[in-house]
């Protein structure tokens, strides 16, 4: 087993620092499962395992999301840890991402605790914004920020610091059934994502286009993947778009010109 | 006597809705305190001289709130047309505004910005990652720098609007959240089949003749078993006791059994 050297812990600190950073704003990748864990595996010198850990766990999460300050599962931090003990134990992706899932449950607490005490935060920003303090007030909301990005870093660094006696007493006491059970579960566990997804959409309305998508993979895998499915369902969706707008101005056209014909299918 | 807000202004304003906007979230006011501060530049530049009028309207804006963020562009633009418009008269206009737009902004906005987007780029992303490939990873910063700038534009796009904002919107967005939505639900289809991975590996000895399970279940329908959990979940979820962290544990449990099959049945 190999130690994880201080020049890769900070960097692994400052990759989460970066993902809360962009977790809470832009959103641009870095606070991706899938980014955090292929930079942890560069860091670490396994950028593949980091590749499959991060894009499994991505997949994984994909319907899951903040949905009106929902808190979620912390696939992000567990992303990092899952990788690397994946890399520190050598005992491959497979076994990270068995790890990653009970490592994302704990964490959940940590982002509440977070937001809880951000009310601490709002309530000296009303303060100071009756005296017009714009310093103190600014320095509070980024105090907010601060807790944040230590709700992740905490973990993180404790996870990485110990990770050599987490991961021996992990092997030690849990048994084959186990990780079994939560491998054959980290397989099944993007159904709910996709589940989450399906409520946000259309499902029942649109649901002929989730049976193209899924016959294109289903069947088709050999010929499909899933970039092509989306430029298929891209191709669907301006078919629909032109559709519903050519519908919306032929009645215009009837009642205001009358020497147009519109013709519309 | 309304003073006009420097574009300089609305660009301070729009970077830190950009980037710490949300770094105060509480479960009290969620959005709101970080909004207060986002708007603090132009509440500085329209009141700055009234010290009471300043922190009127700043305490209404510190008001709860909650949207998504990148559609909360808008509602700042409009927000800040109506007040340099109106002042402080604008007040209960512009607390309408906020209450009224927020909830179908955010129904709007978390399915494009969230479900959609994250649905189509990041899976994208994630199987060139599987592929060993990692610059599959720059597909989602490009598509990423792509909504900055639409969210920028958005900031002006609300200023321009003001009070039109709700009824041009409702008008204009409803296709394209349609037609996202196609995207979306073709590509959701696809991934049930891929992302879900799990295939029995249950076999029975009959005779000469080993039996593969799954296999049989693949000449029924490839990808059934994926199929039927995504259902099963999906029904779940509909239930009213049922929220995503108890789906998890059910889920984990089923996993539990599913991963030991062979164990199960001593083959």
């Amino acid at each position: 087993m190999t130690e994880i050297s201080v020049m890769a812990l900070i960097l692994i600190l400052c990759i989460t620092t970066l993902g809360v950073l962009d977790q809470y704003s832009v959103q641009m990748g870095f606070y991706s499962p899938l980014f955090s864990g292929t930079l942890t595996g560069l860091v670490l010198g396994d950028i593949q395992t980091g590749l499959v850990v991060g894009a499994t766990l991505q997949l994984m999460s994909l319907g899951i999301a903040h949905y009106g300050g929902a808190t979620i599962p912390d696939y992000f931090s567990a992303s990092i840890m899952g990788t690397a003990y994946a890399i520190i134990s050598g005992n491959g992706a497979e076994y990270g991402i068995g790890l990653a899932i009970p490592i994302a449950l704990l964490l959940t607490q940590l982002d509440i605790l977070a937001r809880m005490s951000h009310s601490i935060c709002k309530h000296y920003m009303d303060r100071y914004i009756e005296t017009l303090d714009y310093r103190k007030f600014t320095i509070a909301h980024v105090i907010g920020g601060g807790t944040w990005i230590l709700s992740r870093v905490f973990p993180v660094f404790i996870g990485l610091v110990f990770g050599e006696a987490v991961v021996s007493a992990i092997n030690a006491v849990i048994p084959d059934w186990i990780m079994s059970g939560l491998q054959a579960a980290g397989k099944i566990l993007p159904a709910m994502g996709i589940a989450i997804l399906l409520k946000y959409l259309p499902f029942k309305k649109y649901l002929a286009y989730f049976l193209l998508g899924f016959v294109m993979l289903a069947y088709g895998d050999s010929i499909f993947t899933i970039l092509a499915v989306a430029i298929i369902g891209t191709a669907l969706a301006l078919i629909h778009y032109q559709s519903i707008t050519s519908v919306k101005a032929a009645p215009a056209a009837v009642s205001g010109d009358d020497e147009e014909v519109e013709i519309d299918e | 006597m309304s003073r006009q807000l420097s574009k300089k202004t609305l660009q301070k304003v729009c970077w830190r809705n950009m980037f710490p906007f949300q770094w105060s979230w509480n479960y009290e006011t969620m959005q709101g305190s970080g909004y207060g501060w986002v708007v603090w530049p132009a509440m500085k530049e329209l009141y700055g001289d009234d010290p009471e009028k300043m922190k009127e309207m700043l305490r209404a804006e510190s008001g709860y709130f909650n949207t998504t963020p990148a559609m909360s562009h808008l509602i700042v633009g409009a927000d800040l047309a109506l007040q340099e418009e109106l002042g402080t008269e604008s007040k209960d206009m512009v607390m309408a505004m906020k209450s009224g737009l927020m909830g179908p902004f955010a129904g709007v906005g978390d399915t494009i910005f969230l479900a959609i987007y994250r649905a189509v780029f990041f899976s994208i992303a994630s199987y060139f990652a599987l592929d060993g490939v990692p610059f599959g990873l720059l597909i989602p910063i490009i598509t990423g720098l792509f909504i900055i700038f639409t969210r920028y534009k958005f900031t002006f796009l609300g200023y321009s609007q003001g009070k039109k904002l709700a009824s041009e919107f409702a008008d204009r967005i409803a296709p394209i959240t349609e037609c996202a939505s196609i995207l979306g639900l073709t590509v959701v289809g696809g991934l049930v089949a891929s992302v879900v991975t799990y295939s029995l590996d249950l076999e029975f000895v009959v005779g000469e003749a080993t039996l593969s399970v799954q296999s049989y279940l693949d000449t029924m329908m490839p990808k059934l078993i994926p199929l039927v959990i995504v259902l099963f979940s999906y029904w779940l979820l509909g239930k009213k006791k049922m929220n995503s962290t108890k789906l998890i544990f059910v889920l984990l449990a089923l996993g539990m059994v599913l991963g030991n099959l062979s164990r199960i049945f001593g083959v």
